[in-house]
């Protein structure tokens, strides 16, 4: 011990490292601004709603300021270079998904808030835990074990409980929890470190990969894991949705690492036969595809919520009804897989066009994040975590407004649920961190690189 | 990797893109087609999900209200008196629309702008509805109602000076809260079991159904003797139970063969049916057919609801190829037919020195802060004979109360002006009585020197009712009891 405080003491002074960055500036605008327009939106769907405002307006309007600033705070000292519109894109959604849920169901948007809180203390905690991208390929067999665990515990009897017709839940007394959305990261991370390590030895085979050589164990075993893994959650959770995100994380990380197209293609063989089994096998995947083929057929009974949707968005048209003033309550479960609707309904195509525009730049930020990143698995952790959140919120919006069959997956960040909101803050954590290397100044990476190899070596000699 | 890394980018703009457009085809270029298809039930929730005004008596009693529900409308029409005043207030029905106040007054209560007065709602452009005040007493409303009882029939009062309609109540009456339910079971349940009740309950009796108003209209007679052939008014009629009748062999009788004759007063008091045949015959078809349409036959009465019925008389050409119909319809058979709202506009014309004022509902309509928006200009509908005239025959219905039929009516200190009705259905053959009874009627006015109330009261032919019913039986204990009750309270209003 006490050796270890001497060797601190021989740390060089960080005389060059400037902790107000440039992107730490912009970001704190940002962040106010987005503050701004969620106080705004949650102050106007009051008055739509009950021409009144709410008796808890004085504690939501501090967390609304609250949260984003400790968000701040958190990335001065442990992301400082990270991306600055990050943090801002992600407060903005969640604090217009609070803002609709409140006006939707005022009990719900009160655990949302909660949920918000918690989605924070993750980001900071996994900020904190991961300093480095690199300790997320270390433990990667811990994080698929667990990730393993996780995509299982709902089948457990007692806790596990089905809702909609999907066995996804887990419930521990008051609270119900979707552990495959926390799955998804740590088998997502897996695989891009197993695949990164691998990456050498499938690049030696040469760029004619024969057939017998691409049916190697180390190729398939894997590919054949993530298939039986998603059929597993189709078959026994009967959610085709984080059944689809599993398995093209899967297949579309093998082909960043390998770049053999023909696992992209392959894999996709292989889950449109595993989804047209499950179609016929399951009837909630039939009834999916049914109504997304012809909702109107069906207006009355199985497609009436998707119906209702479609009137809902045209009913906002292009500048909405009004925060308060549509008839969202009128689609079934609004608040976690249709919110989408609900926003279009009152803030229409200027509302749904933001939130898509949204998404869109964090898509852009995530991959310009994958691109700068230091290492090669920084890089694919990066590209999968942005496809991750890419994929689902297109999931789901497509889903509501009929270009691809519905999937009961969340809108990222803006729908309620628990589990969803913190394994989004959890993934860009993670973003930011990859981001916050990527962006570092050189000279600041070799002094951490020496401050950290000096520490290992001291350590080891103590 | 960093090609990949880009096509990935690349390959989720496209997918973004996709819902771009796609969320423009919904929200922007199908969006009107969509707000109007046919299984969009979105227009009628937003219509329903309004806050709409109050209907209130002119005393403030509410006949309608909104309040805030927890189903989809968020709001729950009510009406807290329904069958009371159904017939004026209508429902405001998912399912089967409007009628009523209701339909006739939904543009001021349906919500709309309003100009903002504050900055509070600059900031928040609200909608409010106005609120409809009616004339109704709920006084002599519920009187109507009560004093009908379990009698089917329809009670109409109005103020002559005004035209304002005091009580307008028809029996059997239905429940408005289950046709505004936003359960479309409750709905359909409650619209089917009405429209099959053979008591017909949806029908508003008071102005939407005619029935020959038999003697009651020979208030309009002699108006027409007066007006027309004033030597008439003291020609002395034989005494007779029978009078022949031109160009047949069928005679005119009186109810029940009674012998009456005399001058006009003592066979307006006594109802005599074949003193008002000669008279009708006298005066001849133009005299009684121009008569009639002064006193608002053939024409709709303007009142502030849909679907008002008119009175009928035939035309003056029509009895020249049929000239014994002209004694029947002197005595307000054969083709006569009026509502009780005509009756009472009638009545109320001679009440009102021979002007019959515009019948209406609405007194006034204010807005969410109590501002007046509308308020009813009174105005005179029709001119229906010279004050003299209505002065004469005010006399003479005064006489039916003091020495005729109508004695049942009477009140200590008060004068009234009345004519009795009782229209026999089956008129070819007068001297049998109906299974189901007459037509009964009875108009009224009060007091007769300065009227504040005209009533007309009809009870037709039901089950259950004597044959040989008499206007004075049937209608008379109702009149009675709403002028009693009207006077009573413009004594104390006056006190």
């Amino acid at each position: 011990m006490g050796s270890r405080i001497a060797a601190m003491g021989q740390i060089p002074q960080r005389a060059n490292v400037k902790r107000y960055t440039r992107q730490r500036k912009s970001e704190l605008g940002m962040l106010l601004l987005a503050s701004g327009i969620t106080i705004l939106a949650f102050l106007l769907a009051s008055l739509g709603i009950n021409s009144a405002l709410p008796s808890n307006l004085i504690i939501v309007l501090v967390a609304m300021v609250a949260l984003p600033l400790v968000v701040h705070i958190a990335n001065l000292f442990l992301a400082p270079y990270a991306d600055p519109a990050l943090m801002p894109i992600v407060a903005l959604l969640n604090g217009l998904g609070y803002v609709m849920i409140a006006r939707l169901d005022p009990q719900e948007a009160l655990l949302q808030g909660v949920w918000a809180t918690l989605g924070v203390i993750a980001y900071i905690s996994t900020l904190i835990i991961v300093n480095r991208s690199e300790i997320l390929d270390r433990y990667r067999f811990l994080l698929a074990l667990s990730g393993l665990l996780l995509l299982v515990l709902p089948l457990a009897p007692g806790i596990g409980q089905n809702i909609n017709g999907a066995r996804l839940w887990i419930r521990l007394g008051p609270v119900s929890f979707q552990p495959v959305e926390i799955a998804k990261l740590n088998l997502a991370i897996f695989f891009a470190s197993y695949f990164i390590e691998k990456r050498d030895v499938l690049g030696a085979m040469g760029s004619r990969l024969s057939l017998r050589e691409s049916l190697n164990i180390r190729i398939l075993g894997p590919i054949a894991t993530a298939w039986i893994a998603s059929l597993l959650v189709m078959t026994l959770e009967r959610d085709v949705g984080f059944s689809l995100m599993l398995f093209l994380v899967f297949i579309i990380t093998i082909w960043m690492a390998t770049s053999r197209i023909r696992y992209l293609f392959g894999g996709s063989i292989l889950f449109v036969l595993g989804a047209l089994g499950a179609s016929n096998l399951f009837t909630q995947v039939n009834v999916r595809v049914t109504i997304w083929i012809d909702p109107w057929k069906y207006a009355q009974g199985i497609g009436y919520q998707i119906v209702q949707a479609q009137y809902a968005l045209a009913a906002g048209g292009i500048s909405g009804t009004g925060l308060g003033r549509g008839h969202p309550t009128i689609i079934p479960v609004v608040t976690s897989d249709f919110i989408f609707a609900a926003i279009g309904e009152e803030m229409g195509l200027l509302g749904t066009s933001a939130i898509v525009m949204a998404f869109l730049l964090i898509v852009g930020i995530g991959i310009r994040a994958a691109l700068r990143a230091k290492s090669p698995f920084g890089s694919l952790i990066a590209a999968i975590f942005t496809m991750i959140i890419g994929l689902q919120s297109f999931f789901i919006m497509g889903g509501i407004v009929r270009l691809l069959p519905l999937t009961g997956v969340t809108l990222p960040f803006v729908a309620y649920g628990g589990s969803s909101l913190i394994s989004n803050y959890i993934l860009i954590s993670i973003l930011m961190r990859i981001s916050d290397e990527g962006n570092r100044p050189d000279e600041l990476e070799n002094e951490l690189k020496s401050r950290r190899s000096l520490l290992s070596r001291r350590a080891k000699t103590a | 990797m960093e090609r990949r890394i880009r096509l990935l980018g690349i390959f989720l703009m496209v997918l973004f893109l996709g819902l771009f457009v796609q969320l423009n085809r919904i929200q922007f270029l199908d969006a009107s087609s969509l707000a109007n298809a046919p299984g969009n039930s979105r227009n009628i929730t937003t219509q329903f999900s309004q806050n709409r005004g109050a209907i209130l008596t002119a005393d403030g009693a509410v006949v309608a209200d909104t309040v805030k529900s927890t189903d989809v409308y968020k709001y729950q029409r009510q009406y807290p008196n329904g069958p009371l005043y159904a017939d004026i207030s209508g429902y405001d029905s998912i399912l089967y629309g409007k009628d009523g106040i209701e339909a006739y007054y939904n543009s001021y209560l349906t919500p709309h702008s309003v100009t903002p007065n504050s900055l509070s709602s600059l900031l928040n452009p609200t909608t409010a509805p106005d609120n409809v005040t009616l004339t109704i007493s709920s006084k002599l409303q519920s009187v109507a109602a009560s004093a009908l009882g379990k009698l089917r029939g329809a009670v109409i009062a109005i103020d002559p000076s005004t035209g304002a309609i005091l009580a307008m109540y028809s029996n059997p009456s239905y429940n408005p809260n289950l046709l505004s339910s936003h359960s479309g079971t409750t709905e359909t349940k409650a619209w089917n079991s009405y429209i099959k009740d053979p008591s017909q309950p949806m029908l508003a009796r008071a102005y939407r159904r005619r029935y020959p108003p038999g003697s009651t209209f020979k208030i309009v007679t002699s108006s027409a003797v007066y007006d027309h052939n004033p030597s008439l008014a003291v020609k002395s009629y034989p005494h007779v139970s029978s009078i022949a009748l031109p160009d047949t062999t069928n005679r005119l009788h009186n109810y029940a063969y009674e012998v009456c004759g005399g001058q006009i007063g003592i066979l307006l008091a006594v109802s005599c049916d074949t003193g008002f045949g000669q008279i009708g015959l006298d005066l001849g078809a133009s005299s009684l057919a121009s008569e009639a349409k002064s006193f608002g036959f053939n024409q709709t009465p303007p009142l502030d609801l849909y679907g008002v019925a008119s009175a009928t008389f035939p035309s003056a050409a029509s009895f020249s190829t049929r000239l014994p119909t002209l004694a029947y319809s002197a005595i307000g058979q054969y083709d006569v037919a009026a509502t009780p709202l005509e009756m009472a506009l009638a009545t109320a014309g001679i009440a009102n020195h021979g002007v019959i004022m515009a019948p209406h509902l609405m007194s006034e309509i204010t807005g969410p802060q109590a501002n007046v928006v509308k308020k009813y200009q009174n105005h005179p509908w029709l001119v229906a004979t010279s004050a003299a005239t209505a002065a004469k025959v005010t006399s003479l219905m005064e006489g039916v109360v003091r020495f005729g039929t109508a004695g049942g009516i009477a009140i200590p200190g008060v004068a009234i002006a009345a004519k009795t009705g009782t229209a026999q259905l089956n008129l070819l053959a007068s001297n049998q009585s109906s299974p189901n009874g007459n037509d009964n009627w009875m108009v009224a006015f009060a007091p007769a020197n300065h009227p504040t109330i005209a009533v007309a009261v009809v009870v037709p032919a039901q089950p259950g009712m004597s044959s040989n019913s008499t206007g004075a039986q049937y209608a008379g204990p109702v009149v009675k009891a709403m002028l009693s009750a009207a006077v009573n309270t413009s004594s104390v209003v006056g006190g």
